[in-house]
């Protein structure tokens, strides 16, 4: 099997040249997606990896760092509003309203990881959940921000907006490009952090950080820079989001949102890049298609909708898409702790040690 | 590694150069015309899901009496669980895959918005958006009709109602800190102002509020022996029962937001009785013609359903379409069927009189007074009344 026998190899990009060659194939086939399938499918790839940025952003913080956080739409949300506002007002090109709208929310997490200094556990919870509500609150209440009918986004420009150089980005395939370059930078980026100093002193932090402290990591510097890091790409999410949209309200970033975000990450498994995309694409997959036609699934699908009706609701409609959420979630944590990487992981060794 | 990225960098410009434009259907053929509706089915608004539902009973009974000029009526029923990004995915969907020819109703101030541009670039008809967003309609778009009453109308024929049939002196009004609230106020001040009134109280609330005490206090004080409120289901079941514990009994009057009695008796445990609200719609129980044969119809077709003022908002939005497809004739095209739509006159069924010109594109401002009995039931107090102050009939370039 994997036989490591220096350091350098064991934090390698790719392990072996069979990844290698997968990566690669797996990326020539993102790229040509769009010959494949339906229009209209490329909206979900679209959401599908703003949520993958999301949740590896989350999971940097949760997985790595052993931090919790219920307050990660407030940060897609400073993301969102950000970049449609600087780009509304300031005329920035996409790109630079981008990575500035993630740099403030860099800044509130930053500040939310102060307190984090000191909380741990629920405490730490209440308190990110109380930042995610407020930002939600109080983005409503200005109308800069729109108020609470919310704002549509600007076209989206990657040049000088108004100039010869402005260059307008229309449509789903188009989008679906520009995202998904940006979503394979963010990923290998987060990939290789893991393996650097920073990346070790997050996991030596989850493991334990008063050994940690001991050891010579600067716990202060570390959290908060998890926090940081975390809040820069649900950031970013947040602004592409806005644009694949193209209209929020404050409303879309509620609680609810914070949670399914948590849910990507603990479903595709906590402390592991690969599980993060995993867990965002089920999830969001889940969400807006399949729970959503119960209904026409096969022998199930009657059988589940009475059971619906009869016990989960109070209206008398059909109501299973949140109650199956929270199924696999609790199936997830009983069973199979390490979520759908741990079924990866033992997949992949079923098959290398075959037919032993 | 670098030829890896280079290769990617080019693929990817590549792409962007050359995307297929997608071809979208028409939208009808010669056997059925295709109409799509998005609406929370399953999530918190759910309750509201039934305009949706609706609308496909009206589609049912125009199939059933043979369909528009030989062709049927297919009817798509989408759930967005009032998501924006949601309602974005499922409309794609219908206008890409499907190819819908009209989209109506659509519950969802932020939902609608979400996909407004979207149709209007695709030459999508849109007819009755169940939220009142002046958006939709001032300026006009071209390819969005709308039904719905706005809330600044309502509110001004509500407090006319107050002032005149019940004799009140001192008003008070509690509004939604947003659009909703703000506009139905300011038709309400500008109804009080041609009786030299004001209102005694205005009071903002946000729409998680969770302790309105001070707020009711504040009526109370005030000796408000009626109060206007433009709120939430969940706001105005906390300010009645507030009411009930400080031993303070005003008359309420809502906006028609709240005009599903059944709902807002159930969930105020029975305090609804009394209040009074505006309608878009005739009471579900009321002897007319069609709205017996629709409830027939609902008999056979969803016996489930509660018979309750959002189901029949849904055809209440739709039906307009419906004539219009019917005036077109056989010689089918969206542009006919805008032209139709741009030169209604008063039609009339189980809703307001709808009327659209190509500069007005607000149907109506006209709504019901109606009553809550005892057991939930609708008691009709004032017919369709318009209102004499709206403004956006006369200068509709003016009116953002």
């Amino acid at each position: 099997m994997d036989m490591k026998r220096d350091y350098y190899e064991d934090i390698e990009l790719f392990s072996s040249g069979t990844v290698l060659f997968w990566s690669v194939a797996f990326l020539v086939f993102l790229f040509t997606l769009p010959l494949y399938i339906p229009s209209y499918n490329i909206y979900l790839f679209n959401i599908i990896m703003v949520h993958v940025i999301l949740a590896v952003g989350l999971n940097i913080l949760v997985g790595y760092t052993g931090q919790i956080s219920l307050g990660h739409a407030g940060f897609f949300a400073i993301g969102a509003y950000g970049t449609a506002l600087l780009m509304i007002h300031l005329h920035l090109p996409f790109l630079m309203a981008l990575i500035i709208a993630g740099l403030i929310s860099a800044f509130f997490g930053f500040i939310i990881g102060l307190p984090a200094l000191r909380l741990e556990g629920p405490y730490l919870a209440i308190a990110t959940l109380g930042f995610g509500l407020t930002i939600m609150h109080i983005i409503g209440h200005w109308d800069i921000f729109g108020g609470r009918m919310g704002i549509s986004t600007p076209p989206l420009d990657l040049g000088l907006q108004n100039s010869p150089y402005s260059f307008v980005i229309e449509g789903d395939v188009k989008i679906y490009y520009l995202i998904l370059v940006i979503t394979v930078l963010m990923v290998v980026c987060a990939r290789n952090l893991m393996r650097t100093r920073v990346g070790r002193a997050f996991v030596a932090i989850r493991d334990d950080d008063i050994a940690a402290e001991v050891m010579g990591v600067n716990l202060t510097i570390f959290k908060t820079m998890s926090f940081a890091l975390s809040a820069f790409y649900a950031g970013v999410a947040g602004g592409l989001y806005g644009f694949v949209v193209s209209f929020f309200d404050p409303f879309t970033f509620n609680l609810i949102l914070s949670i399914v975000f948590l849910v990507m990450v603990v479903v595709g498994g906590l402390g592991s890049i690969l599980g993060a995309v995993m867990g965002a694409t089920l999830i969001t997959y889940l969400q807006f298609d399949l729970l959503k036609n119960v209904e026409e699934l096969p022998y199930m699908g009657e059988i589940l909708v009475q059971f619906s009706r009869k016990w989960l609701t109070v209206i008398g409609l059909a109501n299973f898409g949140s109650v199956a959420l929270g199924l696999i979630m609790l199936g997830i944590v009983i069973f199979e702790p390490l979520g759908m990487f741990g079924i990866w992981i033992r997949m992949k060794k079923y098959w290398k040690t075959w037919p032993f | 590694m670098k030829k890896v990225m280079f290769c990617m960098g080019i693929i990817c410009v590549v792409f962007l150069m050359v995307t297929p434009a997608s071809a979208a259907r028409p939208g009808f053929d010669k056997k059925e015309i295709r109409i799509g509706q998005w609406g929370p089915q399953t999530g918190p608004a759910a309750p509201w899901g039934s305009v949706a539902r609706g609308s496909g009973l009206l589609f049912n009974v125009v199939n059933e009496q043979g369909g528009i000029h030989g062709r049927k009526i297919k009817y798509f029923i989408r759930d967005d669980q009032y998501n924006p990004a949601q309602t974005v995915a499922v409309v794609k969907e219908l206008v890409e895959r499907e190819g819908v020819f009209a989209f109506v109703g659509g519950v969802g101030g932020a939902c609608g918005k979400a996909v407004m541009d979207y149709l209007g670039k695709n030459k999508i008809i849109w007819v009755g958006p169940s939220a009142a967003i002046t958006d939709f309609v001032f300026p006009p778009k071209p390819y969005i009709f709308a039904v719905y009453p706005l809330y600044e109308d309502e509110g001004s024929i509500l407090t006319k109602f107050v002032v005149e049939k019940l004799k009140a002196k001192k008003i008070g009004f509690f509004y939604q800190n947003d659009a909703y609230g703000k506009d139905g106020l300011e038709g309400g001040r500008k109804r009080l102002a041609t009786y030299q009134m004001n209102f005694v109280e205005e009071i903002p609330v946000e729409p998680g509020e969770k302790d309105l005490t001070s707020q009711m206090l504040k009526f109370k004080n005030a000796g408000a022996e009626v109060v206007l409120m433009f709120v939430n289901p969940t706001v105005a079941t906390i300010a009645l029962k507030t009411c009930a514990t400080i031993d303070y009994k005003p008359q309420w009057v809502s906006s028609d937001t709240l005009s599903d009695y059944g709902l807002m008796f159930k969930i105020t445990g029975g305090l609804w009785e009394g209040v009074i609200t505006g309608a878009f719609g005739m009471t579900p129980t009321a002897d007319h013609p069609l709205l017996n044969m629709y409830r027939e119809a609902a008999k056979k077709y969803a016996p489930e359903e509660r018979w309750g003022t959002f189901y029949l908002a849904g055809i209440v939005f739709a039906d307009p379409l419906v004539e219009a497809l019917k005036r077109v004739g056989p010689k089918l095209s969206t542009e006919a069927c805008l032209k139709q739509l741009n030169s209604l006159k008063d039609h009339q069924t189980i809703g307001p009189k709808v009327t659209w010109t190509p500069q007005i594109h607000q149907g109506t401002d006209s709504i019901q007074v109606q009553k809550c009995g005892p057991n939930a039931e609708y008691i009709l107090l004032q017919d369709w009344t318009s209102n004499d102050l709206a403004t956006w009939k006369k200068q509709p370039a003016k009116k953002k």
